[in-house]
């Protein structure tokens, strides 16, 4: 692997951490299997597209505009369950299939590239060093700051409140928390930050499109167990150090099975060595997890 | 005060299996009263709990607590006046979170969520105060995951979190069935001294007779979605399980059949 495939596999590594903590709140905090995901990653990219190419709004500016879309689009979800009672994954794949056309009719096409525009990598240019090395810096500040973020959020009145919630509702419920709005809070954090993953995706590959959503949901989940299954995680700061973790894991991963040429996989088998690899760590998971009953049983 | 008037609770209504768990209970409990509830399972006595605490919405009649009608409120508003044991430990505490990140949760309660981290020294030094009566050791524990703790223990501690607010209803529900009779009792004095300590009106519901007329200053027993007695001061301080059976025989002209609450 050369120096520019192993810095772009640590910037795509990067931007799914994003999804992999949006698919830790959704799943593991509120556990609330959200498949929205699908259609908030492509949204994400869609809205910073167009802000960025039509409405010429500076990229951060766009980029912020594509986090508020993926929290409605989470927002609507929840609201979806908590409201009219939709069973959760259903809400989430009918927002889903409903934002594959909305994103269509955002971009008016399948596709919207970022020819010559700027981007929030553009100001990276001119320092003497190539942008593909400081690219991923820039990303990985960016990822720390929204897991730091995220860490302190999970500590406050209301992110206790949000986990109780996930974990414990009718205690929740109990103990004054509003367990539906923290579902309609925390779902739409975690597609803000889907839609943010999907917008730095775009800027990053200079363009959006319908399609780019295909799996991400897979792979968000995928870093999540694969880095909660290999990391401690008894905090939540090392919660989501695993999550990241992971996503970067993921992608190493991903990238050396289509490289490595005695396995002959081409790179549209990319899904199905994720579901391989998913279902392998799931399993490896349930017999740790027998094991620790087993041995917890024995020594009580 | 807790006031409850003409409640109607009625599950799967519609459908063959329609069954009316409440029958237009009148109930009011006095502030500083301690309220014992018994009746075999079905008679109602866990629906009237879940009405007062806002789980189950009857079909009709209307909740009051010291005059503010409440019947409209859903259990997570309800929870500003009213605290909650439940009786399984694991209900009662969040074991995903530490001792110290359920104690924030229950002050929450009355005090607005906010986005200040909720953990601050001076909750550290209540929750430990309150932990160190216990002498179980847990003031030390405070940044352990709960769900380390053994059952009892959870309880003791869902317990001290149910009145560590301003709240002044507490809600017992069958809260040391599921304990070893050692540690139930533990869990019960520590009950009556709190309530004591604090002055709050109780109502504890309980599977065993024995225990309704030990503890608590009034006891109702439910039947069949009623309430079928209702014994307070001197007459209930005379009474045994024996005389408690012959009251329910006399007025209902049946035998009690249920022997958990014979036993228990």
């Amino acid at each position: 692997m050369s120096l520019y495939e192993f810095l772009g596999t640590v910037e795509v590594g990067l931007v799914f951490g994003l999804v992999a903590l949006g698919a830790f709140l959704s799943f593991k905090v509120l556990d609330f299997p959200d498949l929205t995901v699908e259609g908030s990653f492509p949204l994400g990219a869609a809205v910073v597209a167009v802000l960025i190419m039509s409405f010429h709004w500076p990229p951060w500016a766009a980029t912020l505009g594509a986090v508020a879309a993926g929290f409605l689009a989470g927002f609507v979800t929840a609201f979806l369950n908590v409201r009219f009672g939709i069973l959760h994954i259903l809400a989430g794949i009918l927002v889903a299939i409903a934002l594959y056309s909305i994103n269509l009719r955002i971009m008016s096409g399948p596709n919207l590239p970022l020819l010559g525009a700027a981007t929030v990598f553009t100001p990276l240019q001119g320092w003497g060093v190539p942008t593909y090395m400081l690219s991923p810096v820039l990303l990985a500040v960016v990822v720390l700051a929204v897991k730091i973020g995220l860490d302190l959020f999970l500590r406050t009145g209301i992110g206790i409140g949000m986990r109780a919630a996930g974990a414990n509702p009718a205690m929740a419920a109990a103990n004054g928390v509003d367990v539906g709005r923290m579902k309609l809070l925390g779902i739409g954090m975690a597609n803000g930050l889907t839609a943010f993953a999907g917008a730095l995706f775009a800027q990053i590959f200079g363009a959006a499109d319908a399609y780019m959503g295909i799996g991400v949901i897979i792979i968000g989940l995928a870093s999540v167990i694969v880095g909660m299954s290999i990391l401690p995680t008894r905090t939540i700061v090392q919660a989501t150090i695993a999550c990241l973790f992971g996503a970067l894991l993921y992608r190493f991963a991903v990238a050396l099975a289509l490289k490595a040429d005695f396995l002959g996989l081409q790179a549209s088998d990319v899904q199905l060595v994720t579901a391989v690899l998913v279902v392998l760590t799931l399993i490896g998971q349930r017999r740790r997890l027998g094991l620790a009953q087993l041995l917890g049983r024995r020594s009580s | 005060m807790i006031l409850a008037e003409k409640i109607r609770v009625t599950f799967n209504k519609g459908t063959p299996l329609e069954t009316v768990a409440l029958r237009d209970v009148d109930l009011t409990v006095e502030s500083g009263q301690f309220l014992t509830v018994i009746g075999s399972n079905g008679a109602g006595k866990s629906t009237a709990l879940n009405v007062i605490a806002g789980t189950i919405r009857p079909d009709a009649g209307s909740i009051a607590f010291d005059d503010v009608d409440v019947t409209s409120w859903p259990t997570h508003r309800r929870a500003r006046l009213v605290s909650r044991v439940f009786q399984d430990p694991k209900t009662g505490t969040c074991e995903d979170l530490t001792i110290l990140e359920n104690f924030a949760l229950a002050q929450s309660r009355t005090r607005p969520r906010g986005l200040r981290s909720a953990i601050d020294k001076a909750l550290r030094e209540r929750a430990a105060e309150r932990l160190r009566v216990l002498k179980l050791g847990l003031e030390d524990r405070l940044d352990d995951k709960i769900g380390l703790l053994s059952g009892g223990q959870r309880q003791a501690v869902s317990l001290l979190m149910a009145t560590s607010g301003d709240t002044r209803l507490l809600l017992l529900d069958e809260h040391t069935a599921a304990l070893d009779p050692k540690t139930a009792d533990f869990v019960m004095t520590l009950t009556c001294d709190i309530v004591a300590a604090l002055g709050l009106t109780t109502v504890m519901v309980t599977h065993s007779m024995a225990q309704a007329l030990q503890y608590g200053d009034r006891t109702i027993m439910f039947h069949r979605g009623q309430i079928v007695f209702d014994v307070a001061g001197a007459t209930r301080a005379a009474m045994g399980v024996a005389d408690l059976l012959a009251l329910f025989r006399h007025d209902q002209g049946e035998e009690l059949s249920d022997d958990a609450l014979l036993l228990g």
